[in-house]
């Protein structure tokens, strides 16, 4: 998850969907594709949809091209379709519909809805019978959040993770050393409440505010930091209306409210531009970010206290369209996310390994350093040690708690207040069951 | 639900003035100190969208905000420009507004004359019909559009942005009120020499009715050029996006600055705008005429 | 040239049969209006007792979705939020235009200007209407923060202030639409005999009772068209709310259009959605034909 979907919030009602219309028919051999391509000669073609752009496509189109060339029994299509963010809208339609793509990219917040469907082919299996692919290599976030009930419905696709990009110019002016390692939350907020001067309209923090899920990781990930944690581990109560989410958002108001050290931004739009016109000292935010500040000598720095921080894993999912195509599919994908093929993608986009042994490919150096500030997201990936829980109610969980977080933040409620009014709802919703 | 004969078309719309009576020892009519902070107030939003649309990404982010940029920055046209297919923006724009005008001028004018002039099995019926349907606010039929537009396959294109506009129960309301008020004999005189329907329709009515099909078609560009609400609803990908909801695409961006917003916002007026300018006169007529803006 | 009092009858001899002709000429409207106006109607009214979630197939609920409507404190917010805007919005726009046309009613050096300032947000479209008042309104940089601070007042939040916002949408909404209700006053005030008006400007006391009591009656047509127009417009407020807030903060500013389109498109839940459609319309209509009976007894009486 780059950038927060607009339109994840609900969208469980429609997997539910999908799974009722689709529940009759699609059950030929969900994840036991365990034959071997036969070398007949006959060619396999399937459909991979993505909604890349730019470079991004381009290195997609390479890879393919490149695939394509040296198989030619299976032959793959690479479909951009649209933002990633309506794509399990497109998903669900396509599998209602008939006619679902083979490979599909969603969201790692989707992972609980889609995998509602029998059409989603499970790859425990298939992983488990073969040990070149070493599931392992992939980052413990990225895992965490392709498994939904002990199910893995995806490859990883895409990560990312949040650490405190800080403006240099603006430290040295207030007289601050830079952010270390050592740096507890106290002395996160110190250095925020230094560098704001409300003459120069200069911040110390900005913080996206809309409430979406934006608003909300940003949270989770200090929430985690201060030990606290979303839901109770079995997924069926609140955990966040804990003393250390208390502390956590109370944190977060005083800052907003008594130090008025927060640039809030209740749209969500006007962040970067600010941070990238010296405005605001320092951002929590990720790798996709750094290249919206050309005019900023920034450096890059782990989250403090405990270092925790939170990851948002994207999936490659197999749609079942008979076991000749999941076969294909599967051997496609394996080669598409491995780490060669990966690393050239990263190369070409700047996006994060998704695979630790990306960093013994021999282009791994030449990628750090066209993408300054990289390495530390990629040390950084060690600390996304946690997932978001991977359950359909997670939306609407998040659409609680961005309410509770931002009310905090304008001072129209105090932490507790707020935490307990959201894990109430919260609460109503997991009681519901099969919801 | 609109009146649509506040005014006539035929009338022209001149605003005659009274003339200025200001108190005696006044040098200028006190009307000034109201009208003159009121232009200001109207004009200030889009005069600030233009300046702001040539300064610095920096320079806009100021406070005190600087109110005459010292160079101007025309480039962030071209950036605005480059970072979005506004290309693409425009050109669908200009297909969704001229194939509704053109499908409301042709089909409304055809049903117009049926209703105002011929009596047909069950025209009266399918006429309250349509009344009825004038009375309906677009969001009851907004959702069975949407799925049957998915139906057709024009989701995400501008067919689809297109075919259900393309004839509105106003337009056919707006010309058979017209083409009632034409004197009947002209048309009976062609009949007797044999014209057929089609020809009387395109040679002598429309001929007639000039004023009210311009007013038509500068009411549905308008319309088609500003509408946003179906636009968000069926368009998922930038390249078939019209105007309007590229532009909030443009907004919605994370790493918009507000100088290339503001130039992206002043390109995406200077179409309606110079239209609005060059045919002012025919555009208030039309507003007046019909009392419709959306 | 034939004169002839029933020319209808002497047009349809000439004509003969009518019917394949007026159903030849009628037929791709009425099929365009019946396949995007008159199905989609009733289709939502089945829907609006049915879960639909627009991607499966629906199945019933009753009344379901009108009960839910009773008890979601969110539409109830939604409803208060339209209605408040709607009672700030209507008479204020109203009243304005009707105080500029009749300012701009007169021969005056440069009123072709003022008109034209007037004039231009009509056509300037309600998303760059947004987008410009968002700038404006910016709580940091926004030029109107910056008039305030120099009459010494704090900056204020404006659309990010859950107390604001829905007055800042007020004002942005009134600038957008002012043009269009003066050129309507405009348009009326045409029709009001010139003594009249003179009458009404004569220098001294009772120039308001002489306004009201000659000239106000030749508006009110145009009045109460205003009124109802703004009314309908208002309550279906949608574009400027997800240009500038998308409902928020805090849902402050979601109005009942906003909810049925986060309802429908955001969350699939198609049903309820048409529901609130339902109700939208009923209110409409009630409330239209309340007006209209109010101020249509109102222009009988007083003219």
């Amino acid at each position: 998850m780059r950038r927060v979907a607009i339109g994840t919030v609900g969208l469980l009602a429609l997997a539910c969907a999908a799974v009722v219309l689709t529940a009759g028919c699609g059950s030929s051999g969900s994840g036991t594709a365990a034959s071997p391509s036969a070398g007949s000669g006959r060619v396999v073609n399937i459909t991979l949809w993505h909604g890349d752009t730019d470079y991004a496509a381009k290195a997609d189109n390479v890879l393919v091209a490149q695939w394509n060339k040296a198989n030619p029994d299976i032959h793959v299509t690479a479909l951009y379709n649209g933002s990633n963010d309506y794509a399990l809208q497109k998903t669900l339609t396509a599998i209602a519909g008939g006619k679902p793509p083979d490979i599909t990219y969603l969201y790692g917040s989707w992972a609980a809805n889609i995998v509602k469907s029998p059409k989603v082919v499970i790859l425990n299996d298939m992983i488990a019978k073969d040990s070149s692919f070493n599931w392992n290599d992939f980052w413990p976030a990225e895992r965490l959040a392709a498994t939904v009930n002990g199910k893995i419905m995806g490859v990883p696709a895409l990560v990312d993770n949040l650490a405190i990009v800080y403006n240099k110019k603006l430290f040295d002016r207030a007289g601050l050393s830079y952010p270390t390692a050592q740096w507890t939350w106290d002395d996160f907020r110190a250095a925020a409440k230094k560098l704001t001067i409300p003459a120069q309209k200069q911040f110390g923090w900005g913080y996206p505010a809309d409430a979406s899920e934006d608003t909300v990781w940003h949270w989770e990930a200090m929430l985690w930091d201060y030990n606290g944690d979303i839901l109770t581990p079995d997924n069926k109560q609140a955990a966040f209306n804990s003393a250390q989410g208390d502390q956590a958002l109370t944190m977060l108001g005083d800052m907003a409210t008594v130090d008025h050290s927060i640039y809030i931004d209740t749209t969500n739009t006007k962040i970067q531009q600010t941070f990238n016109n010296g405005h605001i000292g320092m951002m929590v935010t990720g790798p996709w970010d750094l290249p919206s500040f050309p005019n900023v000598k920034f450096g890059v720095q782990v989250m403090p206290a405990n270092h925790q921080t939170i990851s948002g894993p994207d999936n490659w999912v197999i749609l079942n369209n008979g076991a000749a195509r999941v076969n294909a599919s599967w051997t496609f994908i394996k080669w598409f996310t491995a780490a060669k093929q990966q690393m050239y993608y990263d190369l070409q986009t700047g996006a994060l390994p998704t695979r630790q042994s990306q960093q013994q490919q021999p282009d791994f150096q030449t990628y750090l350093s066209k993408y300054p500030g990289t390495d530390l997201f990629v040390k950084n990936m060690g600390n996304a040690v946690k997932s978001r829980p991977t359950i359909p109610q997670y939306s609407k969980i998040s659409t609680f708690l961005g309410q509770a977080i931002v009310s905090v933040m304008l001072g129209k409620s105090d932490a507790k207040t707020a935490l307990d009014q959201a894990a109430q709802q919260t609460n109503a919703l997991l009681a519901v069951p099969g919801s | 639900m609109a009146t649509p004969t506040l005014i006539g078309a035929d009338r022209p719309l001149d605003f005659e003035a009274l003339p200025d009576k200001r108190p005696r020892h006044w040098p200028f009519s006190p009307w000034h100190l109201f009208l003159i902070p009121l232009s200001a107030a109207m004009l200030l939003p889009l005069v600030w969208s233009v300046i702001t649309s040539l300064e610095t990404s920096a320079d806009a982010q100021r406070f005190p905000p600087v109110l005459l940029p010292s160079s101007l920055h025309f480039e962030n046209y071209v950036h605005a420009w480059n970072s979005l297919p506004f290309g693409h923006f425009f050109l669908n724009s200009f297909l969704y507004a001229a194939a509704t005008v053109a499908g409301n001028l042709l089909f409304c004018s055809l049903a117009a004359y049926a209703f105002a002039r011929l009596r047909f099995f069950g025209s009266n019926l399918v006429f309250v019909l349509l009344l009825v349907t004038l009375m309906v606010p677009f969001q009851v039929v907004i959702i069975p559009t949407f799925l049957i537009v998915r139906k057709l396959g024009l989701i995400d294109s501008v067919g689809g942005l297109i075919v259900p506009n393309l004839c509105g129960v106003f337009g056919i309301f707006l010309l058979r009120q017209f083409f009632l008020s034409l004197p009947v004999q002209l048309e009976e005189a062609a009949r007797i020499d044999g014209a057929s329907r089609l020809a009387i329709l395109f040679k002598i009515v429309l001929p007639l009715s000039a004023p009210v099909l311009a007013t038509l078609a500068i009411i549905q560009f308008m319309w088609s050029w500003n509408d946003f609400l179906w636009p968000l609803i069926i368009i998922t990908t930038p390249q078939h996006a019209p105007l309007q909801l590229g532009l909030s695409m443009f907004q919605g961006s994370h790493v918009t600055q507000w100088n290339l917003l503001m130039a992206g916002t002043v390109m995406s007026q200077i179409p309606m705008l110079a239209v609005f300018l060059f045919a002012q006169r025919w555009f208030i007529q039309s507003i007046a005429y019909t009392g419709i803006k959306q | 040239m034939t004169l002839s009092l029933a020319p209808d009858s002497r047009l349809r001899r000439a004509l003969g049969s009518e019917h394949l002709a007026g159903w030849a000429f009628a037929l791709p409207a009425v099929a365009l209006i019946v396949i995007f106006g008159i199905v989609p109607i009733v289709w939502s009214a089945v829907m609006s007792f049915q879960a639909n979630d627009l991607v499966s197939a629906p199945h019933w609920v009753g009344v379901a979705n009108y009960r839910a409507l009773l008890h979601d404190p969110a539409f109830a917010a939604s409803v208060r939020h339209t209605l408040l805007y709607t009672v700030i919005f209507v008479p204020l726009s109203v009243a304005g235009a009707m105080l500029v046309a009749w300012a701009l009613n007169r021969k005056l050096h440069g009123v072709r200007f003022y008109r034209l300032a007037v004039f231009v947000p009509v056509v300037t479209s309600t998303v760059a209407t947004g987008i410009i008042f968002l700038w404006l309104l910016d709580p940091v940089f926004g030029l109107v923060n910056f008039f305030l601070s120099k009459l010494g007042i704090p900056a204020q939040g404006f659309l990010s202030n859950p107390n604001q916002a829905l007055y800042c949408i007020v004002a942005m909404t009134i600038w957008g639409w002012l043009g269009f209700d003066v050129i309507i006053y405009l348009a009326a005030l045409q029709g009001v005999p010139h003594e009249l008006i003179e009458a009404a400007e004569i220098d001294g006391a009772g120039k308001w009772s002489s306004f009201r009591s000659v000239v106000l009656p030749f508006l009110r047509p145009a009045t109460l068209f205003l009124v109802v127009w703004s009314t309908i417009s208002a309550l279906q407020l949608f574009d400027e709310i997800y240009v500038t807030t998308r409902g928020g903060p805090l849902g402050s500013t979601t109005v009942v259009v906003f909810y049925l389109y986060q309802q429908a498109f955001q969350f699939f839940n198609g049903g309820y959605a048409a529901a609130i459609a339902y109700v939208l319309f009923l209110a409409i209509l009630v409330i239209t034909i309340i007006q209209l009976k109010v101020g249509g007894r109102r222009i009988y009486s007083n003219t």
